[in-house]
């Protein structure tokens, strides 16, 4: 390994260290840690914890799992913007000859359960919430056959990981926990798209609510931070469309 | 279901918002050049009468429709939600005057058309 | 088993300040506040029509160095807001054929031709028409 040194500075929460853990002051046991990380070319900011974790401190918690972009684990606030840890690297972040310099930081908007971990449930529960499977017919003969053009409306879509970055990146989300945010109404979208699917209605009260696609504001800072080029706020926003057709479409016939 | 269940006004306000964003995008432009810029610089006269008799036409409402009431909304929603951004409102308050607002701008205009 | 409270911070209403991709929707936002100042005059042109003397009195309070200053600046916001909003307009209602998708670039192109067309339009109706007969 080369002589590249990176400061890579960690934001740390130990709970059972933390005698407030109950209320709501904890700013005494957040602290940052510093540690100096050799790096290359190819060292990710998942290697660069893992090497932490390894030699430096093994009390040093974070989640993680594929290495590769597709399970979503792995999401951090890196330098202030919500990112994977597999996906970034430190080569990006070099300050001077052989040196690098970035902070990492648990994702923003959620609960911080310890170190780098955050309590995902409140995003997963807003996951859940919108149905995000085929509704289909409940005929078990049914072919479920799709022309490209079919795929093509939703596809896009279908790519989430559930990393949970863009809620980290959405300010209403941040100002307004009830949101059901950028990810989830994404899923709902991708499968309201589908032409297999036979759910919208079911899906259409949650998100014609205040909470649901109409706290957007088209910030798209959830689509620039998405590490898979879902789109959120794209579908979002064509959930407005949908929402408002199916709103009025309430007021006539009592029924989305 | 309830026809009227889980209804709200935010569609109108959005579809507003969008229009007027359209208006703002496309057609203020022409306005603010013509009357903020080329008339009090003299490179265009306005000639009163002419003026009143094409705002009299049904050109005058389209005009007022496109230049001042639809992006009067526009703004009303985007003020409506700054407030909320920056934590300094954003709730029924707000709603009221802004919209509010926009709806007598609209109004005012609306009624010189007609008078 | 024991419930891990944690910690969150709450999001504080300078939190735009904090990165330059939030500052430019905030500046986006305030697009409108250069509008409102150019609708208040155009609300007072029209009552103006009421009556010949208040129509001057209005095209002199147009040509006020601080109007006109104001005005210029509304331009600049109608602008950087129909640069902003064309932006959004194909991610909202993308067009599709079949399963080629129109590229979101000549919608935004589409726009602007619109902008453009309607600006020379309307230009040129007043230099030509709108002048003393």
């Amino acid at each position: 390994m080369s002589d590249n040194k990176c400061t890579v500075m960690v934001q740390r929460y130990l709970p059972e260290s933390d005698s407030h853990a109950e209320t709501s002051h904890h700013a005494a046991q957040v602290f940052m840690q510093s540690f100096e990380v050799p790096f290359d070319e190819s060292t990710s900011i998942l290697d660069a914890l893992n090497y932490i974790k390894e030699e430096l401190d093994p009390s040093l918690s974070f989640r993680w799992s594929c290495r590769m972009a597709i399970c979503g684990s792995c999401g951090f606030m890196v330098n202030g913007i919500p990112k994977l840890g597999c996906k970034e690297f430190l080569r990006n972040y070099v300050t001077g000859q052989n040196k690098a310099e970035l902070t990492i930081e648990p994702l923003a908007h959620f609960t911080v359960e310890r170190d780098l971990m955050v309590n995902m449930d409140e995003f997963l529960h807003h996951l859940e919430a919108v149905q995000p499977f085929l509704m289909g017919d409940t005929s078990a003969t049914i072919v479920n056959k799709q022309t490209p053009a079919q795929l093509a409306k939703y596809k896009q879509f279908s790519n989430c990981i559930n990393c949970g970055l863009c809620y980290s990146a959405c300010p209403q989300f941040g100002l307004n926990p009830e949101f059901v945010g950028p990810g989830a109404i994404a899923l709902a979208h991708r499968y309201n798209l589908d032409s297999r699917d036979k759910g919208k209605a079911k899906r259409m009260p949650l998100l014609n609510e205040h909470n649901g696609v109409w706290s957007c504001t088209f910030v798209g800072f959830c689509s620039e931070v998405c590490p898979k080029g879902v789109d959120p706020a794209a579908a979002v926003n064509q959930g407005k469309v949908e929402s408002a057709k199916s709103m009025l479409i309430q007021m006539f016939t009592g029924g989305n | 279901m309830n026809r009227l269940k889980g209804l709200h006004l935010e569609p109108l306000w959005w579809g507003l918002f969008s229009a007027g964003g359209v208006c703002f995008a496309v057609f203020v432009p022409a306005a603010i050049i013509v009357f903020g810029m080329l008339a009090p610089l003299g490179v265009i006269q306005l000639n009163f009468d002419q003026i009143s008799l094409w705002f009299s036409s049904v050109w005058g409402l389209m005009f007022i429709g496109v230049v001042i009431c639809l992006p009067a909304f526009h703004a009303a929603h985007r003020i409506r939600h700054g407030l909320h951004d920056l934590k300094l409102g954003g709730g029924l308050l707000s709603v009221i005057i802004c919209y509010g607002a926009a709806a007598l701008t609209s109004t005012a205009a609306l009624f010189i058309w007609f008078y | 088993m024991e419930q891990q409270k944690g910690y969150k911070q709450e999001l504080r209403g300078n939190w735009w300040l904090k990165h330059t991709f939030f500052k430019r929707y905030m500046l986006r936002e305030a697009t409108v506040l250069p509008l409102v100042f150019f609708l208040s005059v155009m609300l007072v042109g029209v009552f103006s029509l009421l009556d010949s003397v208040q129509f001057e009195a209005w095209q002199r309070l147009m040509a006020h160095p601080i109007v006109i200053v104001m005005n210029i600046l509304a331009l600049i916001a109608a602008f950087y807001h129909a640069f902003t909003f064309f932006e959004l307009f194909p991610r909202v209602m993308p067009i599709r054929f079949g399963d080629k998708l129109l590229p979101a670039s000549f919608i935004v192109a589409g726009q602007w031709i619109a902008v453009v067309a309607v600006s020379a339009g309307f230009i040129s109706l007043f230099l030509h028409f709108g002048g003393a007969q």
